[in-house]
């Protein structure tokens, strides 16, 4: 027998990217992405109409992208993508087949990991670039257009896997990790990142807002508060908190034991 | 005997619910029943024994080490839980492969184990139909297909023939025989006697988180033969069925039920009872419409035992 000759991380990833595509919840996420698409062509129709001033889709663009996208959609995202890594297995009592092969604990977290984040990211991603191409038409030529589009990809992705780290680590740590998650991207991120001086830089959304193209003032949008970090040190921070997330949910999810009821 | 399994002093409870209790149990090779009635900890002990729970007192080894976080162990380990889960958005063919690449073959070796554990349980002709459209019994196959498929030294069963038809439950117990014959170690949970029974003599009994007797079947046999049975027969005759059984020396009284169909029988040979209870029905043509038995289950042998 020749055993293996793969990389198990690598099989869960390959399984769990493609069988999550069939998933209910994929579905109503990829509808939830359209959304920003649906409002950005809405405003470029308007535009072109001359119901909105001339340029006005660019600025619309950058609003869509820090509220609809960096405050709601990739959080969100996240933590459902996230928080099911492990609760999904719960839920449905599957788990056992994933923890009585000889592959460990470990590597199936990360391949589930793997599977969700590039999910997620896929559906995120995909939006962008249709807002993108709706809202620069006119300057598809132009590389500073493109050079925006990779800001707002990279801080996405970037968004993506620090956030989904921690909800998996949440999700490895307790089994109502959504409510909680919930409560940490509408209720302290929300609020805590408008806190002046220090505090703002305990959120997650604080060190993603000092890498996006949007300036204090500018855009208006309820970022008056913001005090940027340079960026690369949010870079750093982001990553550094992403791999910190992930090593716990590996952690725990070694070493906890996880109870499929009718223990009898 | 080379003991597979070692559980010394284990015990296992949940905030205040107890699982096991105080267990010493050495099983080796061949096919050991482990019966109890629902809840009496059977669940508990196979889950730890499969890594599924910490002990909370005492340990567990297999093979000599420990399971929980031993990931190696399951290349010699095979585990059917007793939950009805699967991945449903999967097919049974994506299932069982994904597992056999995790096991560690190759795409073609994981091919043919996979085909061969679908084949053994019946389910290679709708391996490409998605789990959620399976029956229960089907998944449930699907799940011994999956505890089978790299061939382990030792197979766990968590009540394997729950939901499955007459026709796979005597092909299933016969599959669980000739893994024994093999002198592999089988472990097989049920609540129902005759299951076990049909599959191996040697039987651990659990109750209340306890190992309550342990050994050769044919002892306990003996303490449930004397325990009274009560039979409920339905019939349009039951008058003149109760006259024919009534002169018999293992029947110990027949009362007549309300509807005026059904009569219960108490006797103290159950296994004669049945047997006599055939001969008269074939003999007499008498149409029987139901015979059940209230306390023909392992909670009732366990309360006689005991005692209460």
């Amino acid at each position: 027998m020749n055993m293996q000759t793969q990389n198990p991380t690598r099989i869960i990833f390959a399984s769990f990217f493609k069988s999550g595509f069939k998933a209910k919840r994929t579905r109503v996420f990829i509808l939830l992405s359209l959304i920003p698409v649906v409002l950005m062509l809405a405003a470029r129709v308007m535009e072109t109409a001359g119901s909105l001033a001339a340029d006005a889709s660019a600025d619309f663009f950058a609003k869509v992208m820090l509220v609809l996208y960096f405050q709601l959609l990739i959080p969100v995202l996240a933590l459902f993508f996230g928080s099911t890594i492990v609760n999904e297995e719960l839920d449905n009592k599957t788990l056992v087949y994933l923890t009585t092969v000889p592959v460990s604990r470990r590597a199936v977290l990360l391949g589930k990991y793997l599977a969700a984040f590039l999910q997620a990211t896929l559906l995120v991603g995909a939006g962008f670039l249709l807002c993108f191409l709706a809202a620069a038409l006119t300057r598809l030529g132009e590389a500073a257009a493109w050079e925006e589009l990779a800001v707002f990809l990279g801080t996405a992705l970037l968004a993506m896997f620090c956030y989904s780290a921690l909800f998996t680590a949440a999700g490895a740590f307790m089994k109502k990790s959504v409510l909680i998650g919930l409560f940490f991207v509408f209720g302290w991120e929300s609020v805590v990142q408008y806190f002046p001086g220090i505090t703002q830089k305990f959120t997650i959304i604080h060190w993603i807002k000092s890498l996006l193209p949007v300036l204090p003032g500018e855009g208006g949008f309820l970022i008056f508060q913001l005090q940027p970090s340079p960026a690369m040190e949010s870079v750093l921070i982001l990553l550094g908190a992403g791999c910190v997330f992930l090593f716990l949910a590996v952690f725990i999810f070694e070493r906890k034991e996880y109870i499929l009821s009718d223990n009898a | 005997m080379t003991a597979v399994l070692k559980a010394e002093k284990l015990s296992k409870w949940y905030g205040n619910i107890l699982g096991i209790s105080d267990i010493n149990l050495e099983i080796g090779s061949g096919i050991t029943g482990l019966l109890g009635p629902n809840g009496a900890g059977k669940s508990t002990f196979l889950k730890i024994a499969a890594g599924q729970l910490k002990p909370k007192i005492g340990s567990l080894t297999v093979f000599g080490a420990a399971v929980f976080g031993n990931h190696r162990l399951f290349r010699r380990i095979g585990f059917c839980p007793e939950h009805d889960s699967a991945y449903m958005e999967m097919s049974g063919w994506q299932f069982i492969l994904l597992l056999a690449r995790l096991h560690g073959f190759d795409r073609n070796e994981a091919g043919a184990m996979s085909e061969k554990a679908l084949a053994t349980v019946g389910l290679l002709e709708s391996k490409d139909r998605e789990i959620k459209g399976y029956s229960f019994g089907m998944r449930q196959r699907l799940r011994l297909a999956s505890s089978i498929l790299h061939e382990p030294e030792m197979l766990m069963l968590d009540e394997p023939l729950r939901g499955v038809d007459p026709l796979w439950r005597i092909k299933i117990m016969k599959l669980i025989k000739d893994y024994g014959k093999q002198g592999r170690t089988v472990i097989i949970s049920s609540h129902i006697l005759p299951e076990i029974e049909a599959m191996t003599s040697e039987i651990v009994l659990i109750h209340q988180g306890k190992i309550f007797a342990k050994g050769d079947i044919h002892r306990i046999r003996g303490l449930i033969d004397s325990h009274p049975h009560q039979v409920s027969i339905r019939c349009l005759q039951p008058r003149q069925l109760a006259q024919k059984l009534i002169d018999s020396d293992f029947v110990l009284s027949v009362d007549f039920d309300k509807d005026g169909h059904s009569l219960t029988v108490k006797t103290n040979q159950r296994d004669l009872f049945f047997t006599v209870l055939i001969g008269l029905i074939a003999e007499s043509g008498l149409e029987i419409e139901e015979i059940t038995s209230p306390d023909d289950n392992l909670q009732a042998v366990f309360d006689y035992l005991i005692g209460k």
